[in-house]
């Protein structure tokens, strides 16, 4: 696998098996800051005074990943690549 | 820094992408525009996808000149560099300016772009170019690879490159990679240009390069004009070194990590002693939060509340509690943007919080030493 550090990630390989966990994120453009999210991945996001998601980590686990992505009203969410 | 990550670049590229990488690789080019990367990297990518070619001479950075410089002086050279980059040319220079009107009377394409600080990042400038509006994207896809705009539409590869860069992808060509390494240090190397002002007889553009006494650089700004404070480093993606730390430092990344910074896009400016650098630092931040593209929440409305805890500070009526909120607020800055503007605004202010620590802490006792002459201020 190249190292290459300009497509987004690139470095992770394809052939991994499992899925434990996959890396949210957040269209910052996008987000109208209604905090779903947080309401669905309570461990990792948290809101900001203005109620825009803080990813604290962004590995998430899969299924309640898909579920945030799926509820945000402005479809601001997507998961990355698995890890 | 990684300024010199040219073994690694190697690898992972086709030997077909072209003399002219190597060239700038054995040279050690890093970008003029702010974030030092490998300009032969990126040309390499720009190769393999026939990338259109932006030059960046908007000086958009606080206290920034040396892009102007270089198209008032050397516009032939930047053509030629340009030129061998791409096929596809564009410059881009703020609407109105004398920088935008060389441009064009040299026969150049010309971008014109609006007068806000962020529309000169590299994305805000690709959507201008596309037909969209100059205001940073959020980037599924690096730029450099196509992009899409805020329409979903796929935008084409681009190169965008600071127009210093390019001026020195021209010299290079010309003078080779030694004559290039032959100034500044291992790690920096090649000549640069500083943009110096504020409290110095001479504002204007120094050549010079990285290891430079700050010393020798306002000495080349034709000396000081007042008694200096302190020393402002990259504008407002940058911070602040004290007059103190500055005496012991060189103008070099490895003399600059140590307070957080780095040579970025070549700005230092000198406060004096008739200002308050906190009412400064407030100002400036103030300017900050109406550049924001008020696009992403988190820097919208963290900009604003950052600038607005500052001014309080510098007003003399924060206590320790607006202080802690300050740094918390600075904290939630980063990386929750679609471009790295509050990211540079946050280390901007945490650097002002670092060099200024002495007078925050006069001001929390309600004192002003420098505008208020050790009077209370509030
Ligand atoms: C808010 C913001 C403003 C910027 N303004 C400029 C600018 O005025 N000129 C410039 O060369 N780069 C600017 N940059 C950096 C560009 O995005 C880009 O990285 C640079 O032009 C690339 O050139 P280089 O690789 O030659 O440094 C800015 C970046 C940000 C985040
Ligand atoms: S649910 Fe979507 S719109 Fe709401 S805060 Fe989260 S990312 Fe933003
Ligand atoms: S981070 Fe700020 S400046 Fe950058 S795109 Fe978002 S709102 Fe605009």
């Amino acid at each position: 696998m190249s190292a290459d550090r300009s497509p987004a990630g690139s470095r992770v390989g394809r052939g991994v098996p499992t899925t434990t966990t996959r890396p949210i994120v957040v269209d910052r453009v996008a987000c109208t800051g209604r905090g779903i999210c947080a309401s669905i991945l309570t461990e990792q996001v948290s809101l900001d005074e203005w109620g825009y998601p803080v990813v604290r980590t962004p590995q998430v686990d899969p299924e309640l990943g898909e579920i945030a992505v799926r509820l945000c009203p402005a479809r601001a969410l997507s998961l990355g690549v698995p890890s | 820094m990684t300024v010199t990550s040219t073994r690694a670049d190697r690898s992972t590229t086709p030997s077909s992408a072209g003399p002219l990488a190597d060239l700038l690789e054995s040279a050690g080019l890093t970008g003029r525009g702010g974030a030092a990367f490998s300009t032969a990297t990126k040309l390499r990518s720009a190769l393999a996808h026939d990338a259109d070619v932006i030059v960046n001479a908007c000086d958009g950075e606080v206290g920034a000149a040396k892009d102007a410089w270089v198209v008032e002086h050397h516009l032939d050279e930047l053509r030629r560099g340009a030129e061998l980059l791409g096929r596809r040319v564009t410059v881009a220079a703020h609407r109105g300016t004398p920088t935008a009107r060389r441009i064009t009377a040299a026969g150049l394409a010309l971008l014109e772009v609006p007068h806000r600080y962020v529309s000169s990042e590299e994305s805000s400038l690709v959507s201008l170019a596309h037909g969209g509006l100059a205001r940073p994207l959020t980037k599924s896809v690096p730029i450099s690879l196509g992009s899409k705009d805020a329409r979903g539409r796929r935008m084409r590869p681009t190169l965008v490159l600071n127009a210093e860069t390019v001026w020195r992808v021209a010299q290079i060509e010309a003078l080779g990679p030694d004559w290039f390494r032959s100034q500044g240090t291992l790690d920096e190397p090649g000549p640069r240009l500083v943009a110096v002002s504020g409290a110095v007889a001479r504002p204007g553009v120094v050549q010079t390069s990285a290891g430079v006494s700050f010393g020798d650089l306002v000495a080349a700004a034709g000396g000081f004009s007042g008694r200096p404070t302190a020393f402002g480093i990259g504008g407002l993606g940058g911070g602040w070194l004290t007059a103190a730390e500055a005496r012991g430092a060189t103008w070099s990344g490895g003399d600059l990590a140590a307070y957080g910074l780095r040579v970025g896009p070549g700005i230092v400016s000198v406060l004096d002693d008739t200002r308050c650098p906190l009412a400064h630092v407030a100002r400036t931040l103030t300017y900050a939060a109406g550049e924001s593209a008020g696009q992403c929440g988190p820097c919208m409305f963290g900009v604003p509340a950052v600038a607005e805890d500052m001014g309080r500070l510098a007003a003399g009526t924060a206590d320790r509690a607006t202080l802690q909120r300050l740094r918390g607020r600075i904290g939630l800055l980063p990386g929750r943007g679609a471009c790295r503007f509050p990211d540079g605004v946050a280390g901007y202010a945490a650097s002002a919080l670092r060099a200024f620590a002495p007078e925050v802490a006069a001001h929390l006792a309600g004192r002003c030493d420098v505008e208020g002459r050790g009077r209370r201020v509030r």
